[in-house]
């Protein structure tokens, strides 16, 4: 059998209460127990029930990839009031699975049949019927879904069963029982139906590398990143994107001796993340962007009475309550910049589930090192979205990074907010005798009493600032990465967060197409690596900012920085920009537009 | 009190020495108006740290914003000055990050029970292992006199010239009602009995709140100044049952009397208690066990 490389997105769409995302969850674990490479993003509604919309997509690759493809491979539809708008979505020659026979009456229109385009393949099942053959009862129509297109595309099936009694293993066993057999179905059904699509799935690729990787959601990577870090402290508020952080912290924590706390508010949640961190515990907490605001005069605290902590934002739409449960990148401006005063702070914000991780674990090292709080920015997308990753076998964090007080110093000479060269003072924690002082939030002097003297105030903000450069130099953390072609480019993006992978799989379909294009990931956004994206734009005759947001806001941080103007690709719908619409700005930018049809 | 025989300076200097009460005083003076009711603070908390040894690295004082800010600066332990109204969650991060630390929090009227009053039902009803020092001077000092949460109905401040509308807070029935294990009051006009309620309320295991009777006398000429406070303040019935938190909340509801003591108290697990708790159910080694922070 000739190898081939396997590209393959699936979406699953249904409505609330049909299984979308429970077959969805089985697909991605199936796939990468079997050895694929796996990224799915589920999108769903702010409400539990209410026959809400729920979308499932997963993309299964034998070759690296960075993000979600613009076009379905495969689309199955649980609900087809909710699926015939996706159907634009699937590629020539794709496939698209229904039920012959939906629980509900259709009013003429709306059965999904209807809406098909030429050249999209239609596979009509009876999928309630043959749930309630297997099972007795027609909710296993979404495992029987599932079942057909495993069996259609001859994916292996022990690994779906694995997947299966792994899923309902708390369950009792008769719900088991029941999913397998509406599965196999399903399964004997699509592997003996004549296709006619050209989808294609080859064997998984043999890398014993991937063997040993796992596969989780950005969240659940800043989990084991704060874990491997040493996390001691954690205080926070559910929120959406971010309460699945706290929840598996409340797990995982106790079991390391560590403590965590859900507090009244977001205030309290970084306000005791503070005091954890000023009493010389690792102390993390996590929210999104309404939590983040009410955090803002606190995070003034931290950064002048320097005390280390670790803040995680998953942003989503906002102003306001906003969108819950929608993508967005536009609490960049309130990570790099929020609060007043002159309150510069570290913001990192990584680009996929690996970087979740190395951020997560690399800002309790810094926050000790620098003495200052860490944002580690996320998004929805990135929270949310699952990725097969493998990480080091050592744990590659440090512990211990705080600048100490000599011991024989007495405290009448013990200066905890000295101005020394690069601006890191001796600190100590209390308990320690020979470094009693008082902590502030108005400005003091270097033995930390309150001073508001103009050279005092001018030398503090000054070190409070400049300690922070050190951040740039920090060991073993990609701040910035260049990607594609060298030397002078006649296009380059710059991007940043989640978009970024759909910017570097954009990035390379367009070399494809002969543009001579590069693309660089910025992870560090404050302080900004200004050096390396100077000299990036310097080699770009054209430069696009793709984000989520409608300003521009990181276009606005890198002009605003550098004085270069720069092409603001800006979306805000809610979900991942699409690497089409990338590519076509592209294109369009190297004077070569095409028509968008084009696209393969 | 007037004693017989004629005191000394270099006796009475003598006499502060030897109590041992400057151990924990910092060479800052205090900068609060004369005739404060503060300063009997920083003389009743270094007597009652004195009294239980503690060493000075093992104590964290944590203040808000407003005239008893300033406290941690008086003290020779470690302090932390903190945000407006957010002493309370921050002092919960200290003591959950290292448990062998006395820690005490030191705040007024308008700081705890206007901008941070959502934080006290929570560090209560959790029985966070603190001591919540609150001087109630029924008005804002540090911003020059406007009116506070507890201020009285008619007290006419800058804020409130036609008078105050606002019914005063009763903060003692507030933390009986949000089930704090230690629950007292004092009046700054009578120190020593001030000096003891803070020896116990550091003593007691879990959180306690005393409640601090203190004049402003720069820009309270009216309500609460030692003249009415004298009048006023007077000893719990002897036979109150302080273990009886309906009892407490009676007589918390006598306004008028303002009477001093021990309202409520009771012995139950801490905070830090039911993580370690936690832990133990999760299979991991709790922090006080393990003897680390």
């Amino acid at each position: 059998m000739t190898s081939i490389h396997t590209d393959v997105q699936i979406g699953i769409c249904g409505s609330a209460g049909d299984g979308t995302i429970a077959v969805g969850d089985i697909l991605k674990r199936a796939m990468a127990r079997a050895g694929y490479r796996v990224i799915a993003f589920d999108e769903y509604p702010a409400e539990i029930r209410g026959f809400g919309k729920c979308v499932a997509r997963t993309r299964i690759t034998t070759e690296p990839v960075y993000s979600m493809k613009s076009e379905t491979d495969i689309l199955v539809s649980l609900n087809d009031a909710h699926a015939i708008p996706h159907v634009a979505e699937v590629r020539d020659f794709g496939a698209v699975v229904y039920d012959l026979a939906p629980i509900s009456m259709v009013d003429e229109g709306w059965h999904i049949s209807g809406h098909l385009n030429p050249g999209q393949l239609p596979y009509g099942l009876a999928m309630r019927e043959m749930s309630e053959q297997a099972t007795g009862s027609s909710r296993s129509r979404n495992m029987v879904a599932l079942g057909f297109i495993a069996g259609l595309y001859q994916l292996p099936r022990p690994a779906f069963i694995d997947a299966i009694v792994a899923k309902f293993q708390t369950k009792a066993a008769a719900v088991t029982e029941s999913n397998v057999a509406a599965f196999n179905a399903g399964y004997d059904n699509g592997a003996g139906t004549y296709r006619f699509d050209k989808v294609e799935v080859g064997p998984p690729a043999r890398r014993t590398r991937l063997q040993d990787s796992t596969m989780m959601t950005g969240n659940a990577a800043v989990v084991r990143g704060c874990l491997d870090a040493g996390i001691e402290t954690f205080f926070g508020y559910p929120i959406t994107p971010a309460t699945s952080i706290m929840e598996r912290l409340s797990v995982e924590m106790p079991k390391h001796g560590a403590r965590l706390l859900q507090t009244e508010d977001e205030i309290s949640a970084i306000s005791a993340t503070i005091g954890a961190g000023f009493a010389g515990a690792r102390a993390a907490t996590a929210t999104s962007g309404p939590g983040f605001a009410l955090m803002s005069e606190m995070m003034g605290l931290g950064v002048m009475a320097e005390v280390p902590a670790v803040v995680f934002v998953s942003q989503r739409g906002g102003p306001s309550t906003g969108m819950p449960t929608k993508t967005e990148q536009s609490d960049l401006n309130i990570a790099v910049f929020g609060g007043h005063g002159d309150a510069r702070r570290i913001v990192l914000a990584p680009t996929n589930v690996e970087g979740c991780w190395r951020c997560a674990g690399r800002a309790f090292e810094m926050a000790e090192a620098y003495q200052t709080p860490v944002v580690v920015l996320l998004d929805l997308y990135l929270s949310n979205r699952y990725e097969t990753v493998a990480f080091p076998k050592k744990n590659p964090f440090l512990r211990d990074m705080c600048k100490k007080p000599a011991r024989d110093k007495g405290d009448a000479t013990y200066r905890r907010f000295e101005l020394t060269v690069d601006g890191v003072s001796p600190r100590a924690i209390p308990g320690e005798a020979h470094g009693i002082h008082t902590a502030t939030g108005l400005e003091h002097n270097e033995f930390g009493r309150p001073n508001d003297l103009s050279d005092m105030h001018f030398q503090m903000t000054e070190k409070r600032h400049e300690k922070l450069n050190a951040a740039l130099k920090h060991p073993d953390i990609t701040i910035y990465k260049r990607f594609g072609d060298s030397g002078e480019v006649e296009v380059g993006l710059l991007a940043w967060g989640s978009t970024f992978g759909e910017a570097l799989e954009a990035m390379l379909l367009a070399r494809d197409e002969g543009i001579r294009c590069a693309a660089m990931k910025v992870v560090m956004l404050s302080p900004l690596p200004v050096k390396p994206i100077k000299r990036f734009l310097k080699d770009c005759k054209e430069v696009i900012v793709p984000e989520l947001n409608y300003e521009g806001q990181f276009a606005n941080l890198v002009s605003g920085t550098l004085g270069r103007s720069v092409i603001r690709l800006n979306r805000v719908t809610g979900k991942p920009m699409a690497v089409a619409e990338i590519l076509d700005a592209i294109r369009s930018a190297a004077g070569k537009r095409k028509l968008r049809k084009s696209v393969a | 009190m007037y004693s017989e025989h004629p005191v000394y300076l270099e006796d009475k200097l003598e006499e502060i020495r030897d109590s041992g009460r400057l151990r924990y005083r910092s060479k800052s003076m205090p900068t609060w108006c004369p005739g404060c009711g503060y300063y009997s603070m920083t003389e009743g908390v270094t007597w009652a740290l004195n009294e239980t040894g503690v060493r000075n690295e093992d104590v964290v004082i944590v203040s808000g914003i407003g005239c008893a800010s300033r406290f941690p600066f008086f003290m020779k332990t470690y302090g932390f000055h903190t945000l407006h109204g957010r002493t309370l969650p921050v002092a919960t991060g200290i003591k959950l990050a290292n448990d062998k630390l006395t820690v005490i929090v030191v705040g007024g009227d308008g700081d705890g029970f206007a901008i941070g009053g959502g934080h006290i039902p929570h560090v209560a009803r959790r029985n966070v292992d603190i001591t919540y020092l609150l001087f109630d001077n029924g008005i804002y000092g540090l911003t020059k006199g406007q009116v506070s949460p507890t201020s009285a109905i008619g007290f006419t401040t800058p804020t409130s010239p036609f008078e105050n509308h606002d019914q005063p807070l009763n903060p003692l029935m507030m933390l009986l009602s949000y089930g704090a294990s230690w629950v007292g009051q004092a009046y700054a006009g009578q120190p020593d009995h001030l000096a003891e309620m803070i020896r116990a309320a550091i003593a007691h295991r879990g959180f306690s709140y005393l409640h601090i009777l203190s004049p402003c006398v720069t820009f309270d000429k009216t309500d609460l100044t030692y003249h009415n406070l004298d009048l006023s303040v007077q000893d719990l019935p002897e036979d109150h049952d302080q273990t009886d938190r309906l009892a407490a909340i009676r007589e918390a509801t006598k306004v008028d009397r303002r009477s001093v003591g021990l309202y409520y108290v009771e012995e139950r697990p801490t905070l830090s208690d039911s993580l370690d708790e936690i832990v133990v159910r999760a299979g991991g080694k709790a922090a006080q066990q393990a003897g680390a922070g």
